[in-house]
């Protein structure tokens, strides 16, 4: 089908200012989600003081340091990665990616280690020793459980989301020229490790 | 018809490439944060309120750090500022009327 | 320079379910809102009918108590999640944004086409807590805790219904701002843009900023109903204050996602027929930006009598009275472009000035309800069921219809009968007032709401009142009736049958799949400079 005539800004154009904007609004919707949270997170932590300080003994500070620095890192390697594409460096852009990637597994593994820990003493909502501790304590677990656990949520996406930029680059579909979709899947990938810098004193350093 | 405009828009938006050795530096200094937020958590610990005051100006110079250099917002139009401050606005908003219900209850 | 090939239209072209389910089109999109959207006004609107018939004498007539509290609580919940929230925005703000800025298509086609599959899925789940379980929710729309963590009913799948159609409006809302920053075609800044396109680019922020808070609000009620175990049950230090806060921090704003586009479409239809430039552009345009701004700084109006600070509240009903100024100022505006014009009274106009007349009614009424004094008297009364319709329902939902009017040639290409849709507009304006102001006098006598009884001195208003809902639905199934006559049978429209002058009307009726078959022509002086006005 032909028509000679078609508008100069059309919606089927490609517009990679458009995709920025796009992912920018979205992670304000991303923030404003986990900004409710940390509403509940500040009024019960107000309420009460003391249950949250004792109840944050139980969690590892030495796994929460080393999930952080994990995370800073692989957002520092996706930052190179989109420099290195940019200077079509395809190669070395995949490379950080990949590095990424597997520090988002890590990430995930440590996490995994410390939920299992968690289970063992019994702590998850719902269970024999959750049920016996003060009102305090069991929301700060409550709590942990649920903002810890939509974080490794927004980890596996974003991994998801990454591995799919990787494969788009391979194939050449994103280049040096077209490069938003890298670029947002970055910064995607930044936004978790904003809340996770936002997780990490309330909930490991608080005592 | 001469008000066709022909013009496509931009494709290609102007980049700005972030050197390696700027990305470096603020992962230095994020690192850096860091540790000094653990120290600070696990040696002073004369007063909660202020520890946690500390913990939560650490974490939003780090968050800011992020923001502006690996996330570009430095290099990005004013508006893209202007849209980070309304939301942060309306967050403070709602923390503001939170704290006066619970504290005056 | 070549020829242009004129297109077919939108409607013609593919043919087949899949060219419509599937359709990267904004105006299929559109329609097939429509319809979708009509479907539930009309369930949601026999659900009102049942309960008006309940409520005809006092004492149980028709319904089990149970069953009347599921009845109001399926009947909000459609209204507000499927019906008055996507309803101008997803309607016609997908078929006209495009247009009206001059190109052919949302930012984001495939976007718009995921959001209303979500839209599809937010549905089913409402309509499958109907047969599983003990029925539907019996909560209230609100689903407040800690009752709607104990009740057997099924409110995990409600409340995850409201969870997935809150994705689909925001992802709508993300589609538009993106559409008017990038695709406005070129001539038009933001200040020639249509005050439609305002009323819409203020509402998509709203969606985007609030939708959130109160989605996360509702998958911790989900959370806590799974487990077993919560945050906002007091019995273990949980606060349903906190619930409540959480959920009026996005059901404020809410209000403003449905008021604002209603009022973008007042501000396209009163120009119009009254052949004037429109009266203070820009403060209709930019009260838009403030009303969805302050309307996020009142959310506890809501909750005068739940126990929250006095201070909290005075502070809560001050900043109310504030939102009541921005509104006020886009009435004078209306009311000042009408003054003088040359006045030619169609059915849309009609519907804009009842909105006017309706919003005014609960606007007022909103104000009895935002000051702290007088709202522990009337909370939870009738009144604020007669404010809340006449805002809602009134307002914007008589924008709806009246913006149907308005856009149905250039939709569909086809006529209505004028006479016929006059008539059943004068039989749904008469019927809307005789059921919903005797809410107001009987909430005032003291009625509480959401019961299905009540005490025998309040039995003549609500006669009156369910007399009123039988006329209402008749002027109602006339109009869709008349529209559908019109489908079928319509004389051909013309490409401008009002005399717009909004880029829309410069393409036929219906336009053709891309939009447009020449550039559009912007006008500089703004988009309601009437030439042959009369003040010019
Ligand atoms: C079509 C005719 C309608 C009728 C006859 C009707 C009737 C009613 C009645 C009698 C109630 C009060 C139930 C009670 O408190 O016991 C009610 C509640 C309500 N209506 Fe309507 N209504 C209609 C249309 C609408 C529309 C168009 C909307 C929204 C745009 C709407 C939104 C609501 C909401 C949100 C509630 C509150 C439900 C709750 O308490 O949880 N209604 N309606
Ligand atoms: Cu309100």
């Amino acid at each position: 089908m032909e028509h000679s005539f078609s508008l100069p800004n059309s919606g089927h154009n490609f517009d990679a200012e458009a995709s920025k904007l796009g992912m920018w609004l979205f992670l304000f919707t991303e923030l404003l989600l986990f900004g409710g949270l940390f509403l509940v997170y500040m009024v019960y932590r107000s309420l009460n003081h003391e249950a949250f300080i004792e109840a944050s003994h139980h969690l590892n500070v030495w796994a929460g340091t080393t999930n952080t620095i994990v995370l800073l890192a692989s957002s520092l390697t996706v930052a190179m990665s989109i420099t290195a594409l940019q200077q079509g460096n395809k190669k070395r852009s995949l490379l950080l990616l990949t590095i990424t990637f597997i520090a988002a597994g890590v990430f995930l593994v440590i996490k995994y280690f410390e939920w299992s820990a968690k289970f063992e003493h019994g702590l998850f909502p719902g269970m024999e020793h959750y049920s016996q501790l003060p009102t305090g304590e069991r929301l700060y677990f409550y709590l942990y459980f649920f903002m810890t656990g939509l974080h490794g949520l927004h980890v596996i996406i974003g991994g998801i989301f990454l591995a799919v930029v990787m494969v788009k680059i391979k194939s050449g579909k994103v280049h040096k020229d077209r490069i938003s979709l890298l670029e947002n899947g970055g910064l995607y990938w930044h936004l978790v490790d904003l809340i996770w810098i936002y997780l990490f004193p309330l909930f490991y350093l608080i005592h | 018809m001469e008000n066709i405009n022909t013009h496509t828009p931009q494709v290609a938006v102007s980049q700005h490439i972030s050197s390696y050795k700027l990305l470096f530096t603020v992962f230095a200094g994020l690192i850096l944060l860091t540790i000094l937020t653990v120290l600070v958590s696990t040696t002073f610990t004369f007063s909660v309120s202020l520890a946690v005051a500390l913990a939560l100006m650490i974490a939003s110079t780090k968050a800011l750090l992020v923001a502006y250099y690996f996330m570009h917002l430095k290099y990005e139009p004013r508006f893209y500022k202007w849209m980070v401050i309304v939301v942060l606005a309306l967050f403070t908003f709602f923390v503001i009327m939170l704290t006066i219900d619970y504290f005056t209850r | 320079m070549t020829t242009t090939i004129a297109q077919p239209s939108y409607l013609e072209g593919k043919k087949g379910l899949f060219s419509w389910i599937f359709t990267l089109d904004h105006k299929r999109i559109a329609l097939l809102y429509l319809y979708a959207i009509i479907a539930f006004f009309l369930v949601g609107m026999t659900l009102g009918l049942l309960m008006r018939l309940e409520l005809l004498n006092p004492g149980k007539d028709l319904v089990e108590p149970t069953t009347y509290n599921q009845i109001f609580t399926l009947h909000g919940v459609i209204m507000i999640f499927l019906f008055i929230i996507p309803s101008i925005p997803a309607v016609f703000g997908n078929f006209f944004l495009p247009l009206m800025l001059g190109t052919d298509d949302v930012a984001f086609p495939k976007l718009n086409l995921l959001s209303w599959w979500l839209y599809v899925l937010g549905a089913v789940f409402a309509l499958a807590t109907l047969v599983f379980g003990d029925g539907p929710a019996d909560t209230g729309w609100t689903f407040y805790a800690p009752y709607s963590v104990k009740t057997g009913t099924n409110v995990t799948m409600a409340v995850m219904a409201a969870f997935i159609l809150g994705f689909s409006s925001i992802l709508t809302g993300l589609n538009f701002i993106v559409t008017i920053h990038r695709l406005r075609t070129p001539g038009m800044g933001f200040n020639q843009m249509p005050l439609f396109a305002w009323g819409l680019y203020a509402t998509s922020w709203i969606q985007l900023l609030a939708t959130p808070v109160i989605g996360i609000t509702l998958l911790m009620i989900v959370a806590e109903r799974v487990f077993g175990i919560g945050l906002f049950d007091p019995s273990i230090g949980g606060d349903p204050v906190l619930y409540q806060h959480m959920f009026w921090i996005y059901s404020h704003p809410a209000v403003y996602i449905m008021a604002l586009p209603a009022m973008g479409i007042v501000s396209e239809i009163i120009p119009t027929f009254a052949q004037r430039t429109i009266f203070g552009y820009k403060a209709i345009a930019y009260s838009s930006m403030a009303i969805a701004f302050i309307g996020y700084f009142v959310w506890g109006h809501h909750m005068f009598t739940s126990g929250m600070s006095g201070p909290a509240a005075i502070i809560f009903s001050v900043l109310t009275f504030l939102v009541a100024i921005p509104t006020a100022i886009k009435v004078f505006n209306w009311v000042a472009t009408l003054y003088k014009g040359s006045i030619d009274v169609k059915p849309p106009l009609l519907y804009a000035l009842a909105f006017i007349f309706n919003f005014l009614i609960g606007g007022l009424t909103g104000l009895v309800n935002g000051a702290l004094a007088a709202d522990i008297h009337v909370h939870d009364t009738y009144f604020v069921v007669g404010h809340f319709h006449y805002v809602m329902f009134g307002g914007t939902g008589f924008a709806f219809f009246g913006a149907l009017h308005y856009w149905f040639p250039k939709i569909y290409g086809k006529l209505y009968n004028i006479r016929m849709a006059n008539i059943s507009f004068a039989i749904f304006f008469i019927g809307f007032q005789l059921l919903y102001f005797p809410m107001l006098v009987v909430g005032l006598m003291g009625m509480p709401r959401r019961y299905y009884d009540y005490l025998p001195q309040f039995h003549v208003p609500n006669v009156v009142s369910t007399v009123g809902s039988w006329i209402l639905a008749t002027g109602i199934l006339m109009m869709i009736a008349n529209l559908m006559v019109a489908y079928w049978k319509g004389k051909k429209a013309r490409k401008n049958p009002w005399h717009g002058i909004t880029l829309e009307w410069q393409t036929s009726s219906p336009p053709p799949l891309h939009n447009f078959d020449k550039m559009p022509e912007v006008n500089e002086k703004g988009p309601y400079h009437y030439k042959n006005a009369m003040d010019q």
